[in-house]
């Protein structure tokens, strides 16, 4: 098949998904088709897919980035006490220093440092998370400077603010990683980091920028959900890492890295908010609903891996057996 | 006979890979099989160790037709491979003696814990059967390459072995090692073994193999005794054609000038006191054992390596490259040994990893990649180096492994280089690619570019070599010239056999 064919399938994949979840709420539910519903899946996707999007470098990196949940947390708590006393810009710009501050930390001790990412970010994770509500004493913080709130509340053509930016970190990162040089730096790096690295590619750089985007966005999602509530909550971003991971994955990104792309990760944070919304609409208890989400990760990354083997069963002809090694595989191509 | 196959047909899917093949092996014998990526070795190997069952035909052990299930089926019969990545099949964190024995029923050193004592003393006892001195406590992951494979050797003797499969054997070993390598496979022979020796190295089967078959397209297209064939004869098999001239070597060294100067190089503990020029146009070859400095040399002058003293000249102009980035901005560009490991991104596109060290300039000043212009380069190159691809865009890793190599000759073509080091720029590519990459490297000196080449394939050194440098315990130990560039002359250097 032409490569860009298969990778429209992949994508496709699951972007297909999600309409079959479309189309059995709408099914089932009145409600889940209106436009205001729509905007309210789309509103309440919006944090997850910040996270998401940030995330997605990170693990095409073949690192992931457990703490961008705590990062949320702890600058729009940084945020909100800013608020108090200076401008909501200088607010805001503190807001996204904190987290690119916290993303440049973990890019450096994952490759200064030689720690694995997993390791590194489940270290910061608990260090934010701690900070965070040792600074608000576990207690909210009101947000009530009104143009800050705007950045959750307001609306603009009727579309909520917070979709806006979604869509437009989504255009603007999805450029970034699909068209320019760093971009293509990602990928090799991801694929194969000391090939890339024997390129002249500085590939510690790649990684210190990668995890900075992924802490930036993160602030960025803090603003949402504080401006949304008028309140820093200080576990607002608790679970919420392993929510954007599952986004990425679920849109085809490889946890080995070298391969996905934003496109993938925003179908992926989409189902993951269609499928609440729609248990909501139908009353599924909120335990079972966890339950739920558990089981579209596993049978989406279960049709990612095994879509070979899936498209057998359509044929009249067994699947063909993986290739044992490389060398098979290159006798296979090249006979 | 001890092993044979009859008329064997193994399809994947619609790709037949073998399609009819005789093959039979005596004790006490050594049979080459030999053929270019893809001719259907690795298949035959996986039906005779049990990992694929074939679609007709048969496999007999001492002439009873036999149905193996699955590897233990053939080794149980006493059929043992070593594949090439058989470092796989070891424990990197287990003693030899522990690897070896890591099969063996639970009760053979102690009925309820297993005393290390005896296993030990027989790790020792099999060690020194294979005339190695090894410690049995030693973790096999602190072995060299060498050793780890005897350890492998080791673990296959101990199954009342009857015909052992070597795949590629020599591919990470050094002249030295490769010598203790036939010393063991004549031994085996020696005790009644069969062996198929399956290597692209002819010198290698000419030295050691009985009888030399030759498998092109899943057919046997060339079968006899070693001694009545000759090397061009194997090669026409291999490829279905004449090979007029295997190694079509230009002249190309520019009489004067040097596009590559080193004075007084010295990186402690890997090379010391190197000096030398590279004329543009000229292929320097550098000989050597492994760990003799020779790709450390290059690896330093690549940014690499921390360098104590000396000086570098590119074009004239003193250089000091700290990184990989700084060495291609002066010039210098690196064919890495393992493109599997350190060369190519597989899961990327072919255009992707062959612009990959050259995009900065394709690159605008926002950083955004310039994708016509980039696009054109890739297909210059590509159509220069017949790097043949169904499209630039399919993964660079489904491509055969002649086309990688000339996918990872383009990545440093397209930063036009002054001097091109390359290390071993042949490994792993077939018989007739590796005539085209040789053919490359003579385009490539025509247009002025140095070559610093180091290559464990001592004819390929000497064939397309200009001037051969050898490198002995990290100082350069010779200089041969003109008639003097002979294997023998290369070995004997390296090896110190004359001083």
């Amino acid at each position: 098949m032409n490569p860009t064919l298969r990778r429209v399938a992949r994508e496709l994949r699951a972007a297909w998904m999600l309409l079959a979840v479309c189309v059995v709420l709408a099914v089932a539910s009145p409600v889940f088709a209106t436009s205001g519903n729509l905007l309210n899946v789309a509103l309440a996707t919006s944090v997850t897919a910040l996270l998401a999007a940030g995330q997605t470098f990170v693990i095409i990196l073949a690192e992931i980035d457990l703490s961008v949940g705590a990062v949320l947390g702890f600058s729009a708590a940084i945020t909100a006490l800013t608020l108090r006393h200076q401008s909501t810009v200088t607010a805001i710009v503190v807001g996204l220093l904190v987290g690119a501050g916290a993303g440049l930390v973990n890019g450096l001790l994952v490759t200064k440092a030689r720690m694995p990412s997993f390791i590194a970010t489940l270290a910061t994770m608990s260090v934010l998370g701690g900070l965070t509500l040792q600074l608000s004493q576990g207690n909210p913080i009101a947000v009530t400077d009104y143009d800050f709130q705007n950045i959750g509340q307001a609306r603009l053509a009727g579309i909520p603010a917070p979709v806006w930016i979604m869509v437009l970190v989504f255009i603007g990162f999805g450029v970034l990683l699909a068209r320019t040089r760093f971009g293509r730096y990602v990928y090799a790096t991801g694929d194969n980091a000391e090939a890339a690295r024997l390129s002249g590619i500085a590939v510690d750089r790649v990684k210190i920028l990668a995890f900075v985007i992924s802490g930036l966005l993160a602030a960025l999602a803090g603003f949402i959900v504080s401006a949304r509530l008028s309140t820093a909550e200080p576990t607002a971003g608790t679970g919420l890492e392993l929510e954007a991971i599952a986004a990425v994955i679920i849109g085809g990104t490889s946890l080995a890295g070298g391969r996905g792309d934003l496109v993938g990760t925003i179908v992926g944070a989409l189902i993951l908010g269609v499928i609440d919304n729609g248990m909501n609409l139908l009353d599924v208890s909120p335990f079972l609903q966890s339950v739920v989400k558990g089981l579209v990760i596993l049978f989406a990354v279960l049709l990612d891996r095994n879509a070979d083997v899936i498209r057998g069963w359509f044929r009249r002809r067994p699947p063909t057996a993986p290739a044992q090694t490389d060398q098979d595989a290159a006798e296979l191509v090249s006979a | 006979m001890l092993l044979s196959v009859h008329g064997v047909r193994k399809a994947f899917a619609d790709n037949e890979v073998l399609k009819g093949v005789d093959l039979a092996i005596d004790a006490g014998e050594v049979v080459a099989l030999v053929g270019e990526n893809g001719a259907g070795k690795s298949t035959l190997t996986r039906v005779i160790s049990g990992v694929h069952r074939p679609d007709s035909g048969r496999v007999e052990v001492d002439g009873e037709a036999v149905t193996f299930r699955n590897p233990q089926d053939a080794m149980a019969r006493g059929i043992q491979v070593i594949y090439q990545e058989f470092r796989h099949n070891l424990f990197p964190h287990l003693s030899v003696a522990e690897n070896l024995f890591v099969k063996e029923d639970g009760r053979r050193f102690g009925r309820v814990l297993v005393s290390r004592k005896e296993m030990e003393r027989a790790a020792s006892a099999a060690m020194s059967d294979l005339g190695m001195d090894i410690d049995p406590h030693q973790r096999v992951g602190r072995l060299g390459v060498a050793e780890q494979q005897m350890v492998e050797i080791a673990k296959a003797m101990g199954h009342d072995l009857k015909v052992l499969v070597l795949d590629e054997p020599t591919a990470a070993l050094d002249d030295r090692e490769s010598e203790a390598l036939f010393t063991q496979v004549r031994r085996l022979r020696e005790d009644g073994v069969g062996v198929v020796y399956i290597s692209h190295r002819l010198d290698e089967v000419f030295a050691l193999a009985d009888r030399v078959v030759v498998l092109r397209d899943g057919v046997v297209a060339l079968s006899g005794r070693t001694g009545d064939l000759t090397r061009d004869e194997v090669v026409a098999a291999m490829v279905g054609r004449t090979v007029d001239d295997f190694y079509p070597k230009a002249a190309n060294a520019r009489p004067d000038g040097a596009a590559l100067e080193l004075d007084g190089l010295t990186c402690a503990g890997e090379f010391a006191d190197v000096s030398l020029s590279v004329r543009p146009g000229e292929v320097v070859g550098l000989g050597g054992v492994l760990g003799s400095g020779r790709g450390s040399l290059l690896r330093a002058l690549f940014g690499l390596e921390r360098l104590d003293a000396g000086t570098i000249r590119v074009n004239g102009e003193s250089v000091r490259p700290a990184s990989p980035a700084a060495a291609i901005r002066a010039g210098i560009a690196y064919l890495t040994p393992e493109r599997g490991t350190d060369g190519l991104c597989a899961q990327r596109s072919v255009a992707e990893n062959i612009s990959l060290a050259a995009l900065g300039a394709h690159t605008s000043r926002w950083g955004f990649v310039r994708r016509a212009a980039e696009r054109r380069a890739v297909s210059e190159t590509m159509a220069g180096l017949k790097v043949r691809a169904a499209s630039p865009d399919i993964a660079v890793g489904s491509l055969s492994g002649g086309n990688q190599q000339k996918a990872l000759f383009g990545k440093w073509v397209m930063t036009r280089p002054t001097v091109l080091l390359m290390e071993e720029p042949t490994r792993g590519v077939d018989v007739g690619a590796k005539t085209e990459i040789y053919r490359i490297i003579n385009e490539l000196t025509a247009d002025g570019v140095a070559v610093l080449m180091v290559s464990s394939d001592l004819p390929e050194l000497v064939a397309m070599s200009d001037r051969v440098l050898v490198m002995r315990a990290g100082r350069l130990a010779a200089e041969l010239t003109g008639e003097r560039i002979t294997q023998q002359a290369v070995l004997e250097h390296a090896l110190e056999v004359v001083s």
